[in-house]
């Protein structure tokens, strides 16, 4: 961790499609997090409170970031760093899988249409944290 | 845009139900994501842009007071809250301008850089949210003293110089917590 700065951070060289995602898991979750996203928000727009299939959706980010996650530790594991920087992807590794349960259990205490309004704030979130992990570590292909 | 959530059978008891679950969700995003991204720079490369770091931990602490007291809601609460969010437009408007007009001091972004932009404008939003929330929330409070007044009869008139109706209004908000 102390020679990491010197290492990689200068010389990163960018790519060209900078803003794609390379890798199928976290193009699945963007996908996921945006589908749910938007169908939050629509039963935010249609006063509805939480639902089975909102907890389920936020079940299904969760995996999905788990599996992440698991994918991310082995690459870890087998030596390889991130060039953007190790202590991040850590705080990522952290933050990532704690957003669906967070999100979750904040909106189940609310019992009205904001409910859902968390969810789909957590959908966007892992969606754009999957843009940033790129940015840190353009090379989870999976 | 239509209120159900805030009708007059279920009103929001506290800052943090209706609009303010969501808005005390995003602060939470915030005050973690500034904190921490602050940390990092702060503990790995501090010479790299100290300016921006040290702004960067500002904005983190200043979120953190923000989610804290909309989460409370309680009157002192609620005053921090409208300092913090005040606080917070001024640094967002400051710093995305100076970052603007400055460039060499901000090799690194912050959370307020160029008005939040890296953060999708969320940062220059979200402070006029929760001024509006709280406004919205001090105006619903005069109303209960207006009405604990009322129904106080005359007895806040004779008082000791004291505000018995916000005594009042603030027994009557403990009544609802409980």
């Amino acid at each position: 961790m102390t020679d990491r700065g010197q290492r990689a951070a200068p010389v990163t060289t960018k790519r060209s499609n900078m803003s794609s995602v390379n890798g199928v898991v976290p193009t699945i979750i963007i996908v996921a997090g945006l589908a749910l996203a938007a169908y939050a928000l629509l039963m935010t727009a249609l006063n509805r409170r939480m639902g089975i299939v909102l907890l389920a959706g936020l079940g299904v980010l969760e995996i999905l970031l788990l599996v992440l996650v698991g994918l991310i530790v082995a690459k870890l594991a087998s030596g390889e760093r991130p060039p953007g920087g190790l202590a991040t992807l850590i705080g990522y590794l952290i933050a990532m899988p704690l957003i669906p349960l967070v999100a979750g259990f904040w909106g189940l205490l609310e019992r009205s249409r904001w409910g859902p309004a968390v969810v789909a704030v957590a959908g966007l979130v892992a969606a754009v944290l999957m843009v940033r992990l790129h940015e840190i570590w353009a090379v989870i292909r999976v | 845009m239509s209120e159900p959530a805030t009708s007059p059978t279920s009103p929001p008891e506290s800052t943090r139900t209706g609009p303010g679950r969501l808005l005390v969700a995003v602060y939470a995003l915030f005050a973690l994501s500034a904190s921490a991204r602050a940390g990092v720079q702060i503990a790995t490369k501090f010479s790299h842009a100290p300016v921006a770091y040290v702004l960067s931990a500002f904005a983190g602490l200043v979120y953190i007071v923000a989610t804290v007291t909309l989460a409370n809601g309680s009157r002192t609460a609620r005053r921090i809250a409208v300092v913090s969010c005040s606080v917070e437009l001024i640094g967002v408007l400051v710093v995305g301008t100076w970052s603007i007009l400055d460039r060499a001091t901000f090799p690194d972004a912050t959370v307020w850089s160029g008005y939040g932009s890296g953060y999708g404008f969320v940062p220059l939003v979200l402070p006029v949210f929760g001024l509006l929330w709280l406004y919205r929330w001090s105006r619903r409070a005069r109303t209960r003293k207006a009405a604990a007044v009322t129904s106080a009869g005359d007895a806040g008139d004779t008082a000791d110089g004291g505000d018995p109706a916000v005594h009042a209004v603030t027994s009557r908000e403990h009544g609802q917590a409980g």
